[in-house]
């Protein structure tokens, strides 16, 4: 088996008032994709903060590439974009970008260079205008979300968190995001990042690992995650006025565990020993039309709900409220 | 280090290109320049006596012994009753013979010229006077003291030629005998031997302790709103995954350091040169320059200036770190900084005191407190000669102090830069600094 990127052994965190991480233990491979899931206040942050050894674990050990995340020269492998974003306001884009690669051990033409490559294919400098040359006061929100993401790749790192990447960006920069990851471990970089969004969670990554609360809830390659978690779900497809039919079918409890509209379907979760074919019987026999009926994996989102419960949503705690 | 070196060049150069650091820079010298030029000016225009020459005498003793005293006080001798020409230029108190039946009406008079600036003030001479008893004066001088100083000892000085005539010793030999043109100067001796005029010596001192004051708050402050902006912007996240935050904490206090510094080595360059250059610029502006010797500096005294402001910058500057971390406002860093400011308030209060006994033991016990060491010690080397051990002594302290400082502000400033929400208390404070992680 290949050395794993991020090797974390029983890590445990504790603030002053609770536990932020608790027992956790996961495995990167190197050259995946890999989601780190949870709702707010789960602890995805100081996990991530740990990784890339800004707060050290109270007990447990977390390896970086088979070093310890304290190890020097680690930190020149990884690229790290946090959550809440910012920039030296008054500094220049191009002296930022130049004082964040010598951060990570980049320097002089080499940093340069980069730079006007990654300016130009993130079109901050074109012919009429080098954005370059701007304070970063001076830039959209947009164009500063670039910048950022710039610096974080600057040093062609080997391993690349993103914390809550997706958030706050327009629908061009999260497109961007989405091919530059791709594009990141079709070159064997390996790339962690967290959200809360499952759909983009389920288009990117090879492996995830749900936590909440601090603990790990799941974790695994995205087909074996839907293997074990997605053999008892339904999708059911109406026409016309079914819905109302079907409606006291999916309020049975000794059937239906959950029945989530999807406004053109349902996603239906079947209850413990439910059979499918009673289900479809009495779906029959209440003569709404069927357009679909069909035992699907459940998606992401669907297993997140199922694990974590959707009263987990957006709980706000944890050291910085978010994490 | 090569990230340190990273960190320090990054703040040097925003900061050293901020256009107020330019205006900082070259309006200091400006008003340094005031300082020295402007007070200088004001005292060659207003030389002592010319003013107090424009009193109106008021002699009802009818002997001419107001015409002797007038020819004193305008520093001629006392020997001759009527000085024709006075010595200096300017002024000449103005005679009134007047009969002591009169002397109210007189007064009365005076009193108006002085209140409409005719004239200064007035000196009433009668019998009693030339007795050696009594003189009154009523005028605008009457509360300075080298003025009334100067009146009294002329007055002396024609009763003493008065009695001298009085006698039998003629005219002349009374002129020879009284006209003392005594030329005072003071010049200070230390452990160290002849150590030039006192006055400049203590403006020095002076001016070195309002300097290390000024730039320690005014410096110490930027580093804490940098750390702010570092927190309230983010960025400080970013930063902290690639150096350690010692690193960080580091490298801005000595980034800002040498900003510092290079505005101080500019301030002093542009100052010495006004310095040299005055001697012309006084003369445009019609007065002569003050015989104000510049004290020298030896290399030694130098470097130990130099020390004691690194190690003070970085004793204060740390505190002023660990605040600006563990704060999320400039609001609430303006409550937060206040104990660290009385530290600084407190050194400041204790420089007059230290300049006028620099060599008592409170200035000896504040010279070795890290707290005051870099304000008061330098001011005392400048006035007065400072053992060696003493020099050694608060030099080791304010190291030991330095260390002391960078490491509770570190494990403030690892834990605080993360911080959002509540300012903490000092007892949450204190478990970060013992947080073992």
């Amino acid at each position: 088996m290949t050395l794993p990127t991020i090797d974390i052994q029983h890590v445990t965190k504790r603030f002053a008032e609770h536990v932020a991480v608790k027992d956790l233990s996961l495995q990167v491979p190197p050259g995946t994709v890999y989601g780190l899931l949870g709702p707010n206040g789960a602890g995805k942050t100081t996990t991530i903060r740990m990784i890339l050894n800004i707060i050290a674990p109270d007990q447990g050990t977390v390896k970086i590439f088979g070093e310890p995340a304290s190890a020097s020269g680690i930190t020149n492998r990884i690229g790290y974009l946090p959550e809440e974003r910012g920039l030296y306001r008054k500094m220049q884009v191009r002296r930022v970008l130049k004082f964040l690669a010598e951060l990570k051990g980049v320097t002089g033409k080499t940093a340069d260079t980069r730079i006007d490559q990654w300016l130009e294919r993130l079109s901050l400098k074109t012919s009429e205008k080098d954005w370059g040359l701007s304070k970063i006061d001076e830039l959209s929100r947009g164009m500063q979300q670039k910048v950022q993401f710039i610096g974080t790749l600057l040093h062609d790192p080997d391993l690349v968190i993103l914390d809550e990447p997706f958030s706050g960006l327009d629908p061009i920069n999260a497109q961007a995001l989405k091919d530059t990851i791709v594009d990141l471990k079709r070159r064997g970089k390996t790339v962690i990042f967290s959200t809360h969004l499952m759909d983009n969670a389920e288009r990117l990554c090879d492996s995830v690992c749900i936590i909440a609360r601090g603990e790990k809830v799941l974790d695994g390659s995205i087909a074996s995650v839907k293997e074990v978690h997605g053999t008892r779900t339904v999708a059911l497809g109406l026409a016309g006025d079914g819905m109302r039919a079907v409606a006291p079918i999916l309020a049975d409890k000794s059937l239906v565990l959950r029945a989530d509209d999807s406004n053109r379907y349902y996603e239906i979760e079947l209850a413990p020993g439910a059979d499918p074919q009673e289900l479809l019987r009495r779906v029959v026999a209440s003569g709404a039309a069927i357009q679909r009926f069909e035992m699907v994996q459940p998606s992401l989102h669907q297993i997140f709900l199922q694990k974590v419960g959707a009263d987990h949503m957006g709980i706000e705690e944890g050291m910085s409220g978010h994490g | 280090m090569a990230k340190l070196w990273a960190i320090i060049k990054r703040e040097y150069l925003e900061r050293v290109r901020s256009k107020w650091f330019l205006i900082g820079t070259f309006l200091g010298p400006v008003f340094f320049g005031a300082i020295i030029i402007v007070p200088a000016y004001i005292a060659s225009k207003s030389k002592a006596g010319t003013e107090i020459n424009n009193t109106v005498i008021l002699d009802v003793t009818q002997t001419g012994f107001g015409n002797r005293l007038a020819a004193v006080i305008s520093g001629g001798p006392a020997g001759k009753p009527a000085a024709a020409k006075p010595a200096t230029t300017g002024a000449h108190p103005s005679v009134r013979v007047i009969p002591p039946a009169a002397l109210p009406a007189a007064e009365s008079t005076a009193t108006h010229e002085v209140m409409i600036l005719t004239h200064t003030g007035y000196l009433v001479v009668d019998g009693r006077t030339i007795e050696g008893e009594s003189v009154r004066y009523a005028g605008r001088s009457a509360t300075s003291i080298p003025d009334m100083e100067r009146l009294r000892s002329a007055v002396k000085e024609a009763v003493l030629a008065t009695r001298l005539e009085k006698a039998g010793i003629n005219a002349s030999q009374t002129r020879d005998i009284t006209f003392i043109p005594l030329n005072y100067s003071a010049e200070r001796i230390t452990e160290k031997g002849r150590g030039g005029s006192g006055i400049a010596s203590v403006m020095f001192g002076f001016a070195i302790g309002f300097l290390l004051y000024m730039t320690i708050i005014l410096y110490g402050q930027t580093v804490m709103s940098g750390v702010l902006e570092e927190k309230t912007n983010r960025v400080a996240e970013v930063v902290m995954s690639s150096v350690p935050t010692n690193t960080l904490l580091s490298g801005k206090v000595l980034g800002v350091a040498a900003v510092a510094l290079t505005q101080q080595i500019l301030w002093v360059l542009t100052t010495i040169l006004m310095f040299k250059l005055r001697a012309p610029i006084m003369s445009k502006l019609g007065a002569s320059a003050s015989p104000f010797a510049f004290p020298s500096i030896s290399p030694t005294a130098a470097v130990l200036l130099f020390l004691f402001f690194l190690l003070g910058f970085v004793f204060y500057a740390s505190l002023y770190a660990a605040v600006g971390s563990s704060v999320n406002s400039e609001q609430e860093a303006k409550q937060a900084m206040t104990p660290v400011l009385l530290f600084i308030i407190t050194t400041a209060v204790f420089i007059q005191p230290v300049l006028l006994n620099p060599t008592g033991t409170m200035a000896r016990v504040l010279s070795l407190l890290p707290f005051s060491s870099p304000i008061i010690m330098p001011i005392r080397m400048a006035v007065t000669a400072v053992p060696p051990w003493e020099l050694g002594v608060s030099l080791v302290v304010l190291v030991l102090a330095c260390f002391g400082a960078m490491w509770v502000a570190s494990r403030i400033y690892r834990i605080g830069l993360l911080m959002y929400g509540k300012k903490p208390s000092f007892r949450e404070l204190g478990r970060w600094i013992t947080y073992s992680g």
